[in-house]
C-alpha cells in the first residue's frame, strides 16, 4: 500500500513535469512543422525563442502584462523571420548557413539589449507570470486530475492548437497549397500556386510560434531572463518535427515523449537509480536517428526540403 | 531625362574586383552599425575597434590566442570542405569534435602515473593519439554516412541528431568512467608530457596551429590534386553524371565522411591537449558549426578557409579584450560577426543585378536585318 502510494505520488510528479517541459517544445515543433512542410528547415527558430524570451520579459516588466508581452514577443518573431524568409526564399542562401548565423545573431542582440535595458538595476527582476489555472471538477479527479488540468493557459491554448495546425494543414486551400510548396514546387507553380508566398507562410508562421515559445519559458517557466535560457531547445523542437514526421498529431506525441525523457531523468536522479541519466536523454535522439537512417524503410519527408525553388 | 535603370543578369557577376568590393562595404556596413551600438554605453567606436584590433591581431600575445582559437576552425573547417564538396552535406562536426576530444584525453590518460604509455615522449605520443583521435571521429561520422550510401537515408538531420548524443556522452564520460576523484564532473588533468608544445615563449600559441595548416596542405593536395579528390568533387557536382563515369558515388560519399569526421575530431584533439588539458562537459561552443561558417565564407577552398578562420577567431579575442578594457559588452562583436556574414551572404542576390545609367529616351534606327 505504502508503495503504491509512493509510485502514484512518483508517477504524478513525473508525468506533471514531463507535460510543463514539452509544452513550449510542441509550441516550436508545431510552427516549425509548417515551414518544413513548405520546404524550408528554418534552424532559426532558436535564435527567435531567445529574441521572443528577451522581448516578452522586457515588454513584461515595463507593462506587468504576460499577454501584451507574449503579444510584443510574436510580433518580433514575425519580424525577424521575414528577415528569414527573405534570405532563404529570395536570396536562396544555405538554410543551414542563415539559420546558425542568424542564432549567433540574436544571442548577441538578446544579450545586448537585455544588457542596455537593465543598466543600473541591480538584482533580477521577477515580472508577472502565466499562473496555473487548475480546471473546475476535472483537476480533483485523482492522478489524471493533477497532471492534466493543473496547468497555465498557455498550454491549454498550445494543446489546441495541435487541432489548429492539423485542421490548417489537412483540411483547408492554405494546407494544400503549403503541402504542394513542401513536395513538389514545380507542379505546384504550374498549377497556379504562388510557391514564393506559400513558403514565406510556412517561415514566418514558425516564427511567430517559435518566438511564443520563447515567451513561454520566460512567462510560465521562469520569469526571469538569462541567455541561457533557451540552450538549444530549438534545436530540439526541430528533432521532434522530425521524430513526429511532420504532422501535428504525432509531433504532438514526440513532444511529449521528449519532455518525458527529461523529466524522467530528473526524478531519477532523486531516487538514485544506477542508470546514467544521459541514457535516457540521449533515447529520443536515438529513435530519431533510427527513423531517419533509412533502415526501417524509406521515410517520406517533404520532398522538396531544403531545394530552393527559382520562378521560371 | 537621366536614371538608373536596374536588370536582372541571367549568372551573377563574379569578377574578384566585385566579390571584394562587396565583401569590404559588408564589412563597413557591420562595423558602422557596430559602432552606432557602442554609442549607449559611452564609448568611442574608432578607440573600441582600434583596441580590438590591437589585441586580436597587433600584439603578440593576442595573436597566440588568435591562432590557439583558429586551429579547431581551420580543422571544422576542412571537414566541412571534404564533406560538402562531395555533396555529403554533412552537419554534424560538433559531435565529431566532442568524440576526437573524449578520444584523446582518454589516450592521453594511458600516460598517467602507473598507467601503460607512463613517461611516453611526445613525439611518439603524438602519431599515436592523431590515429586514435581520427579513428573514433571518422567511424562516429562513418554512422551516419553509412546510412546515406547504403539506407540513402537523410544525413543532415541524423547528423544534427548525433550532435546531442555525442554531448551526452561526454557528460556520461567525466560524470563516470573518465571521472577524477573529486567534486566536479572533469577528467583528470592530462599529464604534461602529453600537452601540445607552446610554440613561442611570452604566446599561448601551441603546436595546433601548425598541425593545422599541415592538414591544409594535405587536404589541398588531396581534394584538388589527386585523383582521388578529383573523384570526391565530381560526386558532389554531379552525382548522375559521376556514376555514368563509372565512379561508385555511396563509397565516395562515405570515404568523405572518413574524411571529415577524422579532421573534425583534430578539432576536439587540439583543443584537449593545446588548452584544456582535460575533458570538460560544454567544451565544444559551437565551434562545430562556425567552422562550417568559415569553411564557406573561404568558399569552400582550404586557403580561403585559414584565412577566414584566422579573421573570425581574431575578432572573437578582440571581442574578450575590448569587453575587458573599454567595459563595451562583447556580444556588440558578435553581432558585428554575424552581420557581416549575412550581409556577405545577401549581397549575393546584388551580383544578380546591374545598374547602368540610361540616357534619354531616343529613337534608335530599326536594324533590319536580312
Amino acid at each position: 500500500m505504502d508503495q503504491g502510494f509512493t509510485f502514484s505520488v512518483f508517477l504524478v510528479a513525473w508525468l506533471t513535469a514531463a507535460i510543463r517541459l514539452s509544452g513550449p517544445l510542441l509550441l516550436a515543433a508545431l510552427g516549425e512543422t509548417f515551414s518544413e512542410r513548405s520546404g524550408l528547415l528554418n534552424i532559426g527558430i532558436e535564435g527567435t525563442m531567445l529574441l521572443g524570451a528577451i522581448t516578452s520579459y522586457l515588454v513584461t516588466l515595463w507593462t506587468g502584462s504576460p499577454w501584451l508581452g507574449l503579444l510584443a514577443a510574436m510580433l518580433i518573431g514575425l519580424l525577424a523571420n521575414t528577415f528569414l524568409a527573405w534570405m532563404y526564399v529570395q536570396v536562396q542562401a544555405n538554410q543551414v548557413v542563415v539559420g546558425i548565423i542568424f542564432n549567433i545573431l540574436a544571442l548577441g542582440v538578446a544579450s545586448y539589449t537585455y544588457r542596455l535595458s537593465m543598466e543600473g538595476v541591480t538584482g533580477p527582476q521577477k515580472v508577472a507570470m502565466f499562473e496555473p489555472i487548475p480546471i473546475p471538477g476535472l483537476a480533483a479527479i485523482p492522478i489524471v486530475g493533477p497532471i492534466l488540468f493543473t496547468h497555465s493557459i498557455l498550454l491549454y491554448l498550445t494543446v489546441a492548437l495541435v487541432a489548429v495546425a492539423a485542421f490548417v494543414l489537412y483540411r483547408t486551400r492554405f494546407g494544400l497549397q503549403l503541402r504542394a510548396a513542401g513536395e513538389n514546387p514545380r507542379a505546384g507553380s504550374a498549377a497556379g500556386i504562388d510557391i514564393v508566398r506559400m513558403r514565406y507562410a510556412g517561415v514566418l508562421i514558425s516564427g511567430i510560434a517559435a518566438a511564443a515559445a520563447g515567451a513561454y519559458l520566460v512567462l510560465v517557466q521562469v520569469g526571469l531572463f538569462r541567455e541561457t535560457i533557451v540552450a538549444g531547445q530549438g534545436f530540439i523542437a526541430l528533432a521532434i518535427v522530425i521524430f513526429g514526421r511532420w504532422d501535428p498529431w504525432k509531433v504532438a506525441i514526440a513532444a511529449f515523449v521528449f519532455g518525458a525523457a527529461d523529466a524522467l531523468q530528473l526524478s531519477l536522479q532523486l531516487f538514485q537509480v544506477g542508470l546514467p541519466p544521459q541514457l535516457l536523454l540521449s533515447l529520443p535522439y536515438l529513435l530519431t536517428i533510427l527513423a531517419m537512417s533509412g533502415i526501417l524503410g524509406k521515410t517520406h519527408q517533404p520532398e522538396a526540403l531544403m531545394a530552393s525553388y527559382r520562378r521560371e | 531625362m537621366k536614371g538608373f535603370s536596374v536588370e536582372r543578369r541571367l549568372m551573377p557577376v563574379d569578377t574578384s574586383l566585385s566579390l571584394a568590393l562587396i565583401t569590404l562595404l559588408s564589412v563597413v556596413a557591420a562595423l558602422v552599425i557596430g559602432g552606432v551600438l557602442m554609442m549607449p554605453f559611452g564609448a568611442n567606436p574608432f578607440l573600441a575597434y582600434w583596441q580590438l584590433f590591437e589585441a586580436g591581431f597587433a600584439t603578440w600575445r593576442g595573436f597566440g590566442f588568435t591562432l590557439v582559437k583558429a586551429a579547431p576552425l581551420i580543422m571544422v573547417g576542412l571537414a566541412t570542405i571534404c564533406a560538402w564538396r562531395t555533396g555529403f552535406a554533412y552537419l554534424g562536426f560538433e559531435g565529431c569534435l566532442l568524440i576526437g576530444a573524449a578520444a584523446a584525453t582518454w589516450t592521453a590518460m594511458q600516460a598517467l602515473p602507473g598507467a601503460v604509455l607512463e613517461g611516453v615522449p611526445f613525439f611518439m605520443f603524438l602519431p599515436m593519439v592523431i590515429a586514435v583521435s581520427m579513428l573514433s571521429g571518422a567511424i562516429w561520422s562513418g554512422i551516419v554516412g553509412y546510412f546515406k550510401s547504403r539506407f540513402g537515408g537523410n544525413e543532415v538531420i541524423t547528423s544534427l541528431m548525433m550532435n546531442y548524443v555525442a554531448i551526452f556522452l561526454v557528460q556520461y564520460l567525466v560524470s563516470g568512467p573518465l571521472r577524477a576523484k573529486g567534486d566536479l564532473p572533469v577528467s583528470p588533468r592530462l599529464p604534461e608530457n602529453t600537452w601540445l608544445p607552446y610554440l613561442f615563449d611570452g604566446s599561448r600559441a601551441h603546436l595546433g596551429i601548425v598541425m593545422a595548416l599541415v592538414a591544409t596542405l594535405l587536404v589541398w593536395v588531396l581534394l584538388l590534386k589527386s585523383r582521388v579528390g578529383y573523384e570526391l568533387i565530381v560526386t558532389g557536382l554531379n552525382p548522375k553524371a559521376a556514376r555514368y563515369g563509372g565512379i561508385n558515388v555511396g563509397t565516395r560519399q562515405l570515404l568523405a565522411s572518413f574524411l571529415a569526421g577524422g579532421l573534425a575530431a583534430m578539432a576536439g584533439t587540439v583543443d584537449i591537449l593545446g588548452v584544456h588539458h582535460r575533458l570538460v562537459d560544454g567544451l565544444a561552443e559551437g565551434t562545430g558549426f562556425v567552422g562550417i561558417v568559415v569553411a564557406l565564407l573561404g568558399k569552400l577552398n582550404p586557403i580561403g578557409c585559414v584565412i577566414a578562420a584566422i579573421l573570425y577567431a581574431g575578432l572573437t579575442v578582440g571581442a574578450d579584450a575590448m569587453q575587458r578594457q573599454a567595459g563595451l559588452p562583447a556580444s556588440v562583436i558578435f553581432i558585428v560577426q554575424s552581420l557581416i556574414i549575412l550581409f556577405v551572404l545577401a549581397s549575393d542576390i546584388l551580383r544578380y543585378y546591374r545598374i547602368s545609367r540610361v540616357g534619354p529616351a531616343k529613337t534608335t534606327p530599326v536594324e533590319v536585318s536580312g
